[in-house]
């Protein structure tokens, strides 16, 4: 399960481990479900909720998944899962743009400490690795945690532009986003998070196309050799459902293991830009436990004592206009103006329609889509008027079949099966 | 090099009939999932994206490149035919473009979109070819303080034509507002109408809100009304074909929406959305007939169509020339780039002429196959009208639920589509326009982000913020286009005020 929608990253790993799983002959079939939102919490409380105990089921994670949990004060945590295994990851860099004036980590620094609010950071969303970093660092330099100026862009690109367009001071990002303009010297990096200095991950044999010599990552100094003791990497693994048994447990390691040996998986980590973070059983519990410990009180600490004008403008804006709209239609009501006439409502109709989306809705799990739909499908032609029952299922039945096949089969999207599955 | 010449290399490239051939496979793909509801370009991108794994890389992006557009294209479809749009850049599409095929027009509204987006993306790919540079030096200096000032923008040609009545305009667009406040506030640290629900953290999808108060809204509304056979459904009524009158309606608002469209685009925080809206706007107003908007006029769904189509060629600017994604699609697309071992940016036109050249000839091959392929396929598609009315409303909540449950996979989503389609019914009932809460919920959270970055930017001085030239010229162009309905209203009704009149006008 990846806890992110299609094309996220934990979306990305999700797929690659499957292919890498097929294609290795690993595994006889992988499937890939999709359970979006809220940081990954939403599909985090899913998984603990309706695969415990399932020895073949599998959960994306990472430190944003630690950050979510933290600043969403959710009930269920990762003290609830199995952990089995740390996978991949990129390290963060600190760029400003070629003709800012701070040339040096130190130099930003010490602008930073002298005027916090000066300093805009641009990154990505709000509780991400970006801004946990900048976070760190506040704290590593003593400035106060409620002065950090961080611009919360969405998306790597955007933060980019900022950074570009010398609209924010700096920007933080992972290395990959920012390594075409490193290269070419719009960039200047300041820092990375690595321990050590790292290549450019993601570079492969190349197309016959021409690289500028000597490898932009290893040329980037690391926090640590700078004085300033952060390190940080935006790593992803995976973790199994809480109440499988030692057996299960050890199974699934073997399996991740032999996975991240293939040289398939080694493959994918060159083409997606991935470093290699691999870290199992016990070892990783320890880490996603420190991790916790670290970033929870960064992401709680935010300053939320400002006040929320803009939601205050706007309820005060929907009761107005509500006023409004009531006052002028008593008027009108009072008014012996001729009023249009309405037709009689077909409640029948209406119930019918609405009861139809219900048990589209309630039959959905339990009993398939293709059913649910079927029902949905004939109920909505009875309330608008269709008298032949059974031909109106056996459309719905095919529709929703077709449906099925195109989505599944072809898009690799999954639908509930019900009975047939 | 020149560009004539790079170009001209690039055609070279892109004309083999191998490449010609994986073009056409990736319009005939794209616009097959872009069709499937729910399911928009980026997602179709992503998800056909191992598709091309086995290609050569020049091979993989003139795919890449048609499926794309065929994506675009397929959401329109749907919006048209269905009410049922794929993504929130053909949002505005489904308002006139659904009207249209209900009075019998959705031949010429599928062909007016096929047409525009293929002038427009024709246009718009040729201004990537020759501006790309300069206009992606030019689009870094807007920063966030420009933007909040064009999404005001927005807002003020978009609701100043809001519908027959002001009054109920507002509630509307105020009730999308305050849809859009759903979830965390943009300094990331208050839940905003959460309620303690998970699933709301994230915010409203705009795009399951817009399929559940379009699509859903209205199957209720007419399910409230069978037996009273007043709003049949017509096939089609005229010439399939668009008329001679239509296409003297249609060309100005493409090449106003590629106008738009295209540097909207290439602004890093302008998406396809932005376009649509302005587009939208623009046309109500300069339209001749006024009047027939909200019941199918044709400008207001080729200049949108085209403009989103433009914006569409315009996030490759950034895209190309700076490495950055700007959208969606244009992230995956940039991931697809890293798949090869490319890094698009400042180097790329250098390191790879051959293949960006190639990408930028297949845009326009893309472009032609297109319309090549849609435009015999809408008289096939408007049959779907054809469909009994009790099937059609059954296989519209069918796929408007599959849809909103697909992506996601969330029961939730459908109970929300619901809970839209219920609001949807209602609004209808009531009679108060339900555009503008689509408005409200796109563009309003969009405003707030934006003004939030401009503040700490400046390092909370809001005067830093937006005494800049162009924030404060596009600032003051927004107060002025705000304040001028409601100026000359009052002045006209200060000139006559009496009773018989104001009657009249309510």
């Amino acid at each position: 399960m990846a806890p992110a929608a299609p094309g996220g990253g934990w979306d990305q790993t999700a797929r690659v481990m499957q292919q890498v799983l097929l294609s290795t002959g690993l595994a006889a079939s992988v499937q890939v479900t999709n359970a979006p939102g809220a940081a990954g919490t939403i599909g985090l409380a899913r998984f603990v909720n309706a695969d415990a105990g399932n020895g073949n089921a599998l959960l994306v994670t990472g430190l944003v998944m630690v950050s979510g949990i933290a600043s969403n004060a959710t009930p269920v945590t990762l003290v609830d899962v199995t952990p089995i295994a740390r996978l991949a990851g990129e390290f963060e860099v600190i760029v400003v743009p070629a003709g800012s004036p701070y040339r040096s980590l130190a130099d930003l620094i010490a602008a930073f400490k002298s005027d916090p609010r000066g300093v805009a950071w641009g990154g990505g969303s709000s509780g991400g690795t970006d801004e946990i970093l900048v976070r760190l660092l506040a704290d590593a330099t003593g400035v106060p945690r409620n002065g950090v100026n961080y611009v919360a862009y969405s998306g790597g690109g955007q933060a980019l532009a900022a950074v570009l367009g010398a609209h924010v001071t700096a920007a933080v990002s992972g290395l990959g986003e920012f390594a075409a303009q490193l290269e070419s010297g719009e960039l200047r990096a300041l820092a990375i998070s690595a321990p050590t200095r790292i290549a450019t991950p993601g570079t492969p044999p190349d197309h016959g196309i021409d690289r500028p010599a000597g490898d932009i990552g290893s040329s980037i100094p690391t926090f640590r050799e700078q004085g300033i003791d952060v390190v940080l990497m935006n790593w992803r693994g995976v973790v199994a459902p809480p109440g499988i048994s030692i057996r299960e447990r050890q199974a699934l390691e073997s399996l991740i293991e032999r996975m991240s040996s293939s040289q398939a998986w080694k493959d994918a980590l060159v083409r997606n830009g991935w470093t290699d973070l691999g870290l199992a059983g016990e070892p990783f519990a320890r880490f996603i436990a420190d991790e916790t410990r670290r970033v929870a009180p960064l992401v709680t600490a935010r300053d939320t004592s400002s006040r929320d004008w803009f939601e205050l403008a706007v309820l005060t804006g929907l009761a107005l206009s509500v006023a409004t709209a009531i006052r002028q239609r008593v008027s009108q009501r009072r008014s012996t103006a001729p009023r249009p006439v309405t037709p009689p409502m077909n409640v029948v109709a209406l119930l019918l329609t609405g009861a139809g989306m219900t048990v589209e809705a309630v039959l959905l799990r339990p009993a398939g889509f293709v059913l649910a739909s079927a029902a949905m499908f004939t109920v909505t032609a009875r309330a608008f008027g269709s008298r032949t029952l059974l031909r109106d299922a056996v459309v719905g039945i095919l529709l929703a079949a077709a449906v099925v096949v195109a989505f599944t089969r072809g898009l690799g999207l999954s639908l509930p099966a019900g009975p047939f599955g | 090099m020149n560009t004539f010449e790079a170009l001209a290399d690039g055609f070279h490239v892109a004309l083999t009939p191998g490449h010609m051939g994986w073009s056409f496979v990736g319009v005939l793909l794209g616009t097959a999932v872009g069709v499937l509801p729910g399911i928009g370009p980026a997602l179709t991108v992503s998800l056909l994206l191992p598709v091309t794994f086995s290609l050569e890389p020049t091979a993989a992006f003139i795919m890449f490149a048609g499926i794309y557009y065929g994506a675009m294209y397929g959401g329109s479809t749907t919006s048209i035919l269905l009410n049922t749009p794929g993504e929130s850049a053909t949002i505005v599409t489904a308002i006139e473009g659904h009207q249209m095929a209900k009075a019998g027009r959705g031949g010429a509204a599928l062909a007016t979109a096929a047409i525009g987006s293929f002038v427009a993306g024709s246009l718009a790919t040729l201004g990537l070819a020759f501006l790309a540079p300069p206009l992606a030096k030019v689009s870094l200096a807007l920063g966030p303080a420009e933007y909040f000032a064009l999404i005001l923008i927005a807002f003020a040609t978009v609701t100043s034509v809001l519908g027959t009545s002001r009054v109920r305009g507002m509630v509307s667009l105020m009730l999308g507002l305050t849809m859009g406040l759903v979830g965390l506030d943009p300094r990331g640290g208050q839940a905003r109408l959460t309620f303690g629900i998970p699933y709301l953290f994230d915010g409203l999808d705009p795009v399951i809100v817009a399929v559940g108060l379009f699509a859903v809204g209205e199957t209720f509304f007419l399910a409230s009304r069978a037996g009273h056979a007043s709003d049949e459904m017509v096939p089609l009524r005229g010439s399939l074909w668009m008329t001679r009158a239509e296409w003297a309606r249609s060309w100005k608002p493409w090449l106003r929406g590629a106008a738009l469209g295209f540097p909207l685009g290439a602004l890093p925080a302008g998406g396809s959305e932005l376009p649509t809206f302005l587009s939208y706007g623009l046309e109500r107003r300069l339209a001749r007939y006024p009047q027939e908007f909200g019941r199918g006029a044709i400008e207001g769904v080729a200049g949108p169509e085209a403009a989103n189509n433009a914006a569409a060629a315009g996030t490759l600017v950034p895209l190309l020339t700076l490495g950055l994604p700007t959208s969606a699609t244009a992230a995956i697309l940039l991931a697809a780039f890293q798949q090869y071992g490319l890094r698009p940016g400042p180097l790329l036109f250098s390191q790879a002429p051959e293949l960006v050249w190639g990408v930028i000839a297949s845009l326009f091959i893309g472009n032609a196959l297109l319309l090549v392929l849609n435009l015999p396929l809408a008289g096939l598609w408007i049959r779907v009208l054809t469909v009994p009315r009790p099937l059609l409303y059954g296989a519209i909540l069918v796929l408007a639920s599959v849809g909103a449950y697909a992506v996601h996979a969330s029961l939730l989503d459908l109970v929300l589509l619901g809970a839209m389609g219920l609001i949807g019914f209602a609004l209808r009932v009531g009679d108060f326009p339900v555009a503008p809460v689509i408005i409200g919920l796109l563009l309003g959270p969009m405003a707030e982000q934006q003004f939030v970055r401009a503040v700490a930017v400046a390092s909370d001085s809001f005067m830093q913020a937006f005494a800049r030239p162009v924030s404060a010229t596009l600032l003051a162009g927004a107060v002025l286009l705000m304040v001028w309905p409601l100026l000359t209203a009052g002045m006209g009704r200060m000139a006559k005020r009496s009773p018989a009149v104001r009657r009249q006008a309510e």
